[in-house]
């Protein structure tokens, strides 16, 4: 009895044994199966494409030639050439000044304003919420938007700016040697910053002010996030032990806000390093190329002639651009990784 | 109250500047407004001087006739085109990433956040010659085409919002579900628990398909433009035409900034997520 039942046991497992085993190798596909639809949309329309940038740097060509790189006589492979022609024109390190000034100011704008303002809102008790919609609103306006809104307040015939730099009487030029201002002419010629080695242009303040006014809302989100999940015995031990609220943000409130504030930094460089709407619905770049930062340059390169060669270029700037923006950001985000293990 | 606010001419101080701030901080918002419901001669001498007046809606009719409409209406399908195919691939990819067990799974996960850090630009050259290749650029094509890039570029975001939701959901309840396929377990038991980390990303993803400027530009042709596109069309200084580009730069701002309004607490858990749970 019991070995009829042992046999018949056995030849159901016999049975089943073959079916398990697709069962399992099914089962090992699955994952595979759940990511390859967003993978699949990622390696055709970002990887190959970034690929190809890549790939294309090294040639001579431009965008309406076919799109084959068998079609030799379109293509001239130059090696390093598009960088060297590059790294030698004066253009491409005009966008650099610029984009250098955008890299500096913008989040140093985001990271103080935005750390002093959440801090403010924080203290404040009453309101909290009204006034961290005020500042968090601008963040939900395209860039695209808020330069057209920004091109009005800078309008120097009916702009509020002008209007009171008119009223409190400091209209009209100054020039202190090294720094020319024109007040009014905030989007044309606004003046220039003389270092000796370079010649910053103040149109790119105006620019980064209209960016800062739309971005700071981010910053304020993240360090509030922050300081709701600071501790508060440590400020009420600080209170209770005398400290002034100053030497509170200073030496409580700060240090607690580490990571967020690197989170911020981090994004709003990132932003500054890819900078182009703004730019480009307020000045597309002008007066002349004073406010041409990379970014805009290599769209100008690429798609502004299509006819002539020089998409080769354009691809090296956007190579250079990546290439720089990674080498920023990655230390700093592993850095905050460690940290936080 | 916060102790430290007990002092009066602190609270003061602090309640003053940041009364003066926000101040400032809504001028533009204000000069867009006032511009866009007051006729252009009054806009010239200023829109803070309120001598006689006018209030007219007149601007935003003038706006939408000109073409305004189809801007608006690109706008929608592109992002919401965008946001379904983003959402359908991402939550399909944040599960097997939040759940399942596989090779190459850190390696992928990594390659889809670089999504976020690299700029655009290293895919916006290629990308016309390409979808000329592949029969992208021409009529309707063109819409499948920049919401596919934008699902490629929203796939890094996407799994890093989404993931810790879904891997938040406590195994004992799967567990429950056992014998269901993964299919199942998925769709009837994952999906609903996860759900507000999904509409925030939704909610995330339109705000930012809705604002994107640099690929609409680039890759669409005329007729097939979003709102924002159109703005930096119509924005010059010489058009001498502040009366419909404000109306049309309030309009372009309103829909995002509803869904901001309506979802606010969807909109800032999602911003979260992946930070708290880092």
């Amino acid at each position: 009895m019991s070995s009829v039942h042992a046999a018949r046991t056995r030849a159901l497992e016999a049975a089943g044994a073959e079916p398990r085993r697709w069962a399992a190798r099914r089962e090992r596909l699955v994952p595979y199966g759940f990511v390859l639809p967003l993978f699949a949309v990622f390696v055709a329309f970002y990887l190959w494409p970034a690929l190809n940038t890549i790939a294309s740097s090294l040639f001579e060509w431009g965008l309406l030639n076919p799109w084959e790189l068998q079609a030799s006589g379109e293509w001239d492979f130059v090696g390093l050439g598009n960088y060297g022609e590059l790294l030698g024109s004066e253009r491409f390190w005009n966008a650099v000044l610029n984009t250098a000034v955008w890299l500096v100011l913008f989040p140093l704008l985001i990271v103080g304003v935005s750390l002093a303002v959440s801090i403010l809102i924080w203290f404040a008790r009453l309101g909290r919420v009204a006034f961290r919609t005020v500042f968090v609103l601008p963040m939900t306006i395209s860039l695209a938007a808020a330069g057209v809104i920004w091109s009005f307040v800078y309008n120097p015939d009916f702009g509020v700016l002008s209007a009171l730099v008119e009223r409190l009487g400091l209209d009209g030029s100054l020039d202190l040697g090294f720094i020319h201002f024109e007040g009014g002419n905030w989007l044309s010629d606004p003046g220039v910053i003389d270092l000796g080695v370079a010649e910053l242009r103040l149109v790119n303040l105006s620019l980064i002010v209209a960016g800062f006014w739309a971005f700071t809302g981010f910053g304020v989100i993240t360090l509030t996030a922050g300081l709701t999940t600071m501790s508060q015995d440590l400020i009420d031990a600080a209170t209770v032990d005398g400290a002034r609220p100053r030497q509170i943000v200073r030496y409580v409130i700060i240090p607690q806000l580490r990571g967020p504030l690197v989170v911020v930094g981090v994004i709003s460089v990132i932003f500054a390093l890819r900078t182009f709407d703004i730019v480009w619905v307020m000045t597309r770049g002008g007066p002349a190329q004073d406010s041409e930062v990379l970014a805009v340059l290599l769209w100008k390169q690429a798609f502004a002639f299509l006819d002539s060669p020089q998409a080769g270029l354009a691809t090296a700037v956007a190579v250079l651009l990546a290439a720089l923006l990674v080498a920023l950001a990655y230390p700093v985000l592993r850095g905050l990784r460690r940290e936080r293990r | 109250m916060t102790s430290l606010a007990r002092s009066r001419r602190l609270a003061l101080a602090i309640y003053g500047t940041l009364t003066v701030a926000s101040i400032v901080w809504l001028v533009p918002v204000a000069t867009a407004l006032m511009t866009s419901v007051r006729p252009l001669e009054e806009i010239r001498r200023g829109w803070w001087n309120l001598d006689g007046a006018t209030f007219t809606l007149s601007n935003y009719s003038k706006a939408w006739e000109q073409g305004l409409s189809e801007y608006v209406v690109n706008s929608f399908l592109i992002a919401l085109a965008s946001v379904a195919l983003t959402l359908s691939a991402g939550v399909l990819a944040a599960y097997a990433f939040a759940r399942l067990r596989f090779r190459f799974r850190r390696v992928s996960y990594f390659l889809l956040l670089t999504t976020m850090i690299v700029p655009v630009q290293i895919i916006l050259i290629p990308l016309l010659p390409w979808f000329k290749t592949i029969g992208l650029s021409e009529g309707a094509w063109q819409y499948l085409g920049i919401a596919l890039v934008h699902t490629a570029f929203g796939a890094g975001l996407a799994v890093f919002i989404l993931t810790p939701f879904f891997a938040e959901v406590p195994d004992e309840i799967v567990d429950a579900a056992r014998g269901a396929s993964h299919l199942d377990v998925f769709r009837r038991v994952i999906l609903p628990l996860a759900l507000p980390g999904i509409v925030s990303f939704a909610i995330i993803d339109f705000v930012f398909v809705w604002n994107d400027l640099l690929l609409a530009l680039t890759l669409l042709g005329r007729d097939y433009q979003p709102v924002t596109v159109g703005l930096a069309n119509l924005q010059s200084p010489h058009l001498a035409q502040e009366d419909v580009v404000s109306a049309g730069a309030i309009m372009a701002i309103l829909p995002p900034l509803l869904l901001f309004a309506v979802l606010n607490r969807f909109y800032v858990r999602g911003l979260f997520a992946g930070g708290v749970k880092g």
